[in-house]
């Protein structure tokens, strides 16, 4: 069958309709969030920078013994991040506020995984290593990591860490919300059990996010409205409750769509039934073939023939 | 006038013979009266100390089986554990207050004077200090108020007003009632609010617990009269790290005058790697 110009735009019109077709019939993205996990509450009116859940953190993941001890508080004048052999931190912030002896009140701040519901590194991870349980954990399973590091890079809150320093079996490290301890009845995390002022709560994600409303709006005074984590990238497991503005102390302004959303939605529509690279061949190929008379084909004919 | 003054000064001086001479006294029958005092009942309901009952007569020291009655009752009282009390009647301070002085109670009422604060709750979870020792009738007497403390009471009216902390505050993150503080917490809350609000009082870990170090009779191994150099390198026999540390912070490299330790009324030029003679 001779294909004229006219019949081929005809063949790539109807294409082009069918694949928008089977594009809007694609399912929306939808949140792969679990329905009731885990969370903890951290209330930084209360903490105190004891540095303690540092120390259970330590003591209950059996990472190396720091250099210097957790009972030296001054480490807190610098500010920290979470690294391959710590998996959380407190910073000290002194966001203004002074008492009435003209002292400026320290807001002291932990950081580690924020176990989010809906993890930018779980939907990067293109090996299945991280995973978001249905107990709310953001685990790595160290036996499918590829060692990519793209969890690193697509992190809101750049937690993940890697082991540089080891050549031949290097992991990423980062907080596992206690996933064995919290799998078990009853269990807490580490941090949580040993915090001396309870500024870490740890329940259902749900019952917290109450229990931080109420608090609020008990003490209006003490609190600003604002749950960190209740929507920040759709929400997280770990929740922050503040007397100071969370932009103060350290805490990113993000958006309220989980991150995976946008990501993911154009991966999928781009690359459902594999429309978007058939179409594209299809009018390279289509080039090719309306131009295939145009070019200038005696030259190398010439050459050809002189060779 | 002047004759008022005189009797006023020798009846001082005679209270005073007669108080010294009553302290005499009692000390010197202090021995036989305690021995009197321990009796079967109460050796028998805790545990000895071993501290105590080794009755080594070295350095003259004459050590006795007895042990303080208000202390055995704070160790024992430190490990009951009472039923949960499920709901709490929620009063403001001043309501508070007027309940307390209608029934009459007030901080002279207090029958324990002294607590030792630990809980078989707090131990179920971990154990790395050694109780606190918390002067129960002192910190009434500071604060004069006991609704400042017994801030609720329970809703069943046969419940004392003043019900312990424990009633209370049990577990941490109970499944039923998640808003009620742990004991721990409730603890540590209460306490250093009141200090850091009263500007008195630690705030610190250190200030309340002494940490649950071992015993460092047996660990350390001097001669009998050891020098200087000899007692710091026993301690780093085991403290290797720690005398590592010391060698970063100021004690050792302070350099210069020092401001801050004006309240000391002091000034310190140097610290002790530079020119100090005990530098070892």
């Amino acid at each position: 069958m001779e294909l004229s110009r006219r019949n081929f735009f005809k063949i790539l019109g109807v294409t082009g309709a069918s694949v928008v077709a089977v594009k809007g019939k694609a399912r929306a993205w939808e949140s792969k969030a679990p329905p009731d996990p885990f969370g903890c509450l951290v209330d930084l009116t209360r903490c105190i920078g004891c540095r303690k859940c540092e120390q259970a953190c330590n003591d209950v993941n059996a990472l190396p013994k720091p250099d210097r001890s957790f009972d030296d508080l001054t480490i807190l004048d610098t500010k920290r991040r979470p690294d391959e052999k710590t998996f959380t931190i407190v910073n000290r912030y002194y966001p203004g506020k002074i008492d009435e002896r003209d002292q400026l009140i320290p807001t002291f701040v932990k950081i580690q995984c924020m176990h989010c519901q809906d993890p930018a590194c779980v939907s990067a991870c293109i090996a299945g290593a991280l995973t978001k349980k249905e107990n709310g954990t953001v685990h790595y399973n160290v036996s499918k990591c590829i060692g990519c590091r793209y969890c690193m890079v697509a992190c809101p809150f750049e937690i993940p860490a890697y082991e540089y320093f080891n050549p031949i079996t290097p992991k990423v490290m980062k907080c596992t919300f206690c996933f064995d301890r919290i799998s078990k009845e009853g269990g807490q995390p580490g941090c949580a059990t040993i915090c001396p002022v309870e500024a870490i709560t740890f329940g259902k994600r749900n019952t917290l996010l109450k229990l931080a409303k109420k608090r609020i709006k008990e003490n209006p005074a003490d609190y600003i409205d604002q749950i960190y984590g209740e929507n920040e990238v759709g929400g997280t497991s770990w929740m922050y409750i503040s007397g100071v503005p969370f932009e103060k102390i350290g805490f990113n302004k993000l958006p309220s769509e989980p991150m995976p959303k946008l990501s993911e939605t154009v991966q999928h529509s781009l690359f459902s039934y594999l429309w978007s690279p058939i179409a594209l061949y299809g009018i390279l190929g289509g080039i090719m073939w309306a131009f295939r008379n145009n070019g200038d084909n005696t030259e190398i004919e010439n050459n050809g023939g002189a060779r | 006038m002047k004759n008022k003054k005189m009797t006023a000064l020798l009846a001082g001086i005679f209270m005073v013979g007669v108080s010294l001479l009553l302290i005499l006294m009692s000390a010197g029958q202090w021995p036989s009266q305690a021995r009197a005092k321990v009796t079967p009942g109460t050796a028998t309901v805790s545990p000895p100390i071993p501290a105590m009952v080794s009755a080594k007569a070295d350095n003259g020291v004459v050590k006795t089986d007895w042990k303080a009655p208000d202390q055995e009752a704070a160790k024992l009282r430190a490990n009951e554990e009472v039923p949960f009390v499920e709901t709490f009647i929620d009063e403001c301070l001043l309501c508070r207050q007027q309940k307390l002085r209608d029934q009459g109670l007030s901080t002279k009422d207090i029958p324990n004077t002294y607590f030792l604060l630990d809980s078989p709750i707090i131990k179920k979870q971990e154990d790395h200090y050694k109780p606190v020792r918390f002067m129960h009738a002192k910190h009434a007497a500071e604060a004069n108020d006991c609704a400042v403390c017994h801030h609720y009471r329970p809703t069943d009216p046969e419940a004392l007003e003043t019900t312990r902390c424990s009633a209370c505050h049990q577990e941490s993150f109970k499944k039923d009632h998640p808003e009620r503080l742990g004991l721990k917490a409730a603890y540590h809350l209460q306490c250093m609010k009141c200090h850091q609000d009263m500007n008195k009082g630690p705030v610190d870990c250190i200030g309340c617990h002494a940490k649950n170090v071992p015993d460092h009779k047996e660990l350390v191994k001097l001669p009998a009269n050891p020098a200087p150099e000899q007692v710091t390198n026993e301690c780093l026999r085991c403290h290797q790290e720690a005398g590592e540390d010391m060698l970063t912070t100021a004690h050792w490299l302070w350099k210069g005058p020092s401001p801050n330790t004006m309240e000391h009324r002091k000034e310190v030029r140097h610290g002790k790697g530079t020119d100090v003679f005990n530098n070892y």
